[in-house]
């Protein structure tokens, strides 16, 4: 099974992808492995969720948290399945449920909050995909939305960085998968 | 460098939208004539000047600040865009030019035969709408199976190919796809709506309302668009009409089969929509008069002024149906450099677009820099000065004082003569000839 993106590696990939200097130094603190950060000036900065939002706004890209207020909060709260759901589990069976909320909710979404990219995509990929490399050309048919999503996001200038790319069968392979 | 020019269209042309989108994408600078004074549907199009550069006479057209000259919404729409909207592989750039054709051959047609008698500008027939309305279930149909695992129509991002199929899309889902209908396609609705929601998207559409309630066939409407229709068709705007009409008489006329010809209806009932809801015609209260303005123009543009226009004017002018004035800028000791004085002509020519087919004169600027004066000689509908008919007329005119003169007077006979040919003494001017703006 592909080992998980997490703490550190993950924010210093979505660094990259803000386009910031880089040079932080990630610690992780307790049983959960939750990544920290100690700021120059200012407290140490605790969580996934905390650390990437300071990130964001650091590189002057706010846009990523959400424009309007029903939008920051629909990224809040993909931030924070993200962080409770996704990390939290990791039976096959909470794969399957993970998988399937998602795929309900992106049935008639492209992103997952509002109608532009924004973190909640970015974590979101970076928490999936040790997931999806390992899922079946049956299980991403079964997955439409998620995969269709997926491979969107990963095709997402500046995202994927050395990651593997996941490959997506765009055409039906499985008529009767549903 | 980035694209920058003039797009020519009328207003809330879809069209034109994809130029437009493409621009927002691209950064392509385009500055939109689509409204009086500057471009008169119709008309503005219909110029010789426009016509040299476009020989159709069709909108949108596109003229580049450098000179460049291109119409047909999609070829103005590729010349705008980035390598990525076009495609970047010899593949993208086909799969782009696929859906491109796409619209336009297979959304395009059955979309116009569809919504338009619903918009009131097209005859319903029910046999024709039933078949419409199959050949959109169809092609929907072909849009969601290929948008299931897609989320743009070619590659991973926002295309041409995308922004044309939704502008293609528009009107059918603000007018006629209810949620019943577009129910079974939720992945082009999901593709549709986000595409909307881009920021690119919505700098030129702005906020789009799916429909709610699949419209019907508006008769009422019908009616009041059929009766601008027939309108426009009066005299004199005939002679203008008459390059369009030909090609159409050509053809047999049709049964009670009233399958419009895609491209070609469409474009008529684009104009009818287009046409904003005619303002009254200021000049409506005068007897119809047998001099025809318009053929007079065309002598003046096409031939010798001396020799045919002017012979021509005297044969025809009708002194009952019109009038002819002398003009004097009031404030000449203001006049400073003669390019801002000409400005000042062609400004206010330009403020009165709208009585081009009322009028016509020759306005000439004298002397040279800061000792200068305008005059000119003006041939108007009625006997009144038209200029008090409608507010837009009225900025400039109270900055001349107006004589009218006699037709039959041999002064007037000199002042016309001088004025239309830019030639003679001039001698009431007392300062020499320095260049005339023609408004016609």
């Amino acid at each position: 099974m592909a080992a998980a993106v997490r703490g550190a590696e993950e924010l210093e990939l979505l660094e990259r992808l803000l386009g910031l200097p880089g040079g932080n130094k990630y610690g992780v603190q307790g049983e959960r492995k939750v990544p920290v950060l100690q700021t120059n000036n200012g407290p140490g900065l605790r969580g996934l969720m905390t650390i990437a939002a300071h990130l964001v706004r650091q590189a002057r890209k706010d846009q990523l948290l959400g424009s309007t207020a029903e939008e920051k909060a629909v990224v809040q709260q993909w931030l924070e399945y993200r962080v409770t759901r996704v990390n939290g589990g990791s039976s096959k069976e909470d794969t399957r449920t993970i998988l399937k909320d998602l795929n309900m909710h992106l049935e008639d979404k492209v992103y997952l909050a509002g109608n532009i990219f924004t973190l909640a995509d970015i974590l979101m990929y970076y928490g999936l995909h040790h997931i999806m490399v390992d899922l079946t050309v049956q299980e991403k048919e079964k997955y439409l939305n998620v995969s269709r999503w997926f491979n969107h996001i990963q095709h997402y200038p500046g995202v994927r960085q050395h990651l593997s790319d996941v490959v997506f069968v765009k055409n039906r392979l499985y008529t009767n998968a549903h | 460098m980035a694209v920058s020019g003039t797009l020519y269209t009328y207003p809330e042309n879809w069209r034109a939208f994809k130029a437009l989108i493409a621009a927002q994408y691209s950064g392509a600078r385009l500055r939109v004539l689509s409204a009086p004074p500057h471009f008169t549907f119709g008309h503005t199009n219909r110029s010789p000047q426009f016509l040299k550069k476009f020989p159709l006479g069709k909108v949108p057209a596109f003229e580049g600040d450098d000179g460049f000259c291109v119409f047909e919404s999609n070829a103005i729409a590729y010349y705008v865009s980035t390598e990525e909207l076009r495609g970047s592989t010899p593949e993208a750039a086909a799969a782009v030019l696929q859906w491109v054709n796409f619209a336009d051959s297979d959304v395009v047609p059955p979309a116009s035969t569809w919504v338009f008698p619903t918009l009131g500008i097209l005859h319903y027939n029910k046999q024709a709408t039933e078949v419409a309305k199959e050949e959109v279930r169809k092609v929907l149909g072909v849009l969601d199976g290929h948008l299931r695992t897609r989320t743009f129509l070619v590659g991973e991002r926002v295309s041409l190919a995308d922004i044309s199929l939704v502008c293609a899309l528009l009107w059918l889902y603000k007018q006629v796809l209810d949620p019943a209908f577009r129910g079974p396609f939720g992945n082009v609705t999901r593709w549709f709506l986000t595409c909307l929601n881009q920021p690119e998207f919505k700098a030129v559409l702005g906020e789009v309302q799916l429909c709610q309630r699949m419209a019907q066939f508006d008769a009422k409407k019908f009616a009041e668009s059929q009766a601008r229709k027939e309108k426009d068709k009066e005299p004199p705007k005939k002679g203008d009409k008459g390059d369009k009409e030909p090609p159409k008489k050509e053809k047999p006329p049709r049964k009670e089969e009233k399958r419009p010809q895609p491209e070609e209806e469409l474009d008529e009932c684009e104009q009818v929509l287009a046409a904003e809801p005619k303002a009254k015609d200021p000049f409506a209260h005068l007897p119809k008069s047998p001099f025809v303005l318009d053929e007079f123009k065309r002598k003046y543009s096409n031939e010798d002024t001396l020799s045919v226009a002017l012979p021509h004017f005297w044969e025809h002018f009708d002194r009952e149906g019109w009038s002819l004035w002398y003009c004097q800028y009031r404030y000449p000791e203001e006049l400073s450099q003669t390019f801002m004085s000409c400005n000042l002509i062609t400004g206010m020519f330009q403020r009165l677009d709208k009585l081009r087919k009322n009028a016509f004169a020759s306005v000439v600027l004298f002397g040279k820099d800061h000792d200068s004066s305008i005059s000119g000689v003006w041939v108007m509908r009625g006997q009144e000065l038209a200029f008090t008919l409608c507010p837009d007329w009225q900025v400039d005119y109270e900055s001349y004082t107006w004589r009218k003169l006699d037709p039959d007077s041999a002064e007037c006979r000199s002042l016309v003569a001088e004025y239309f040919t830019w030639e003679g003494e001039f001698r009431h001017v007392g300062k020499p000839f320095n260049q005339g703006k023609i408004f016609k």
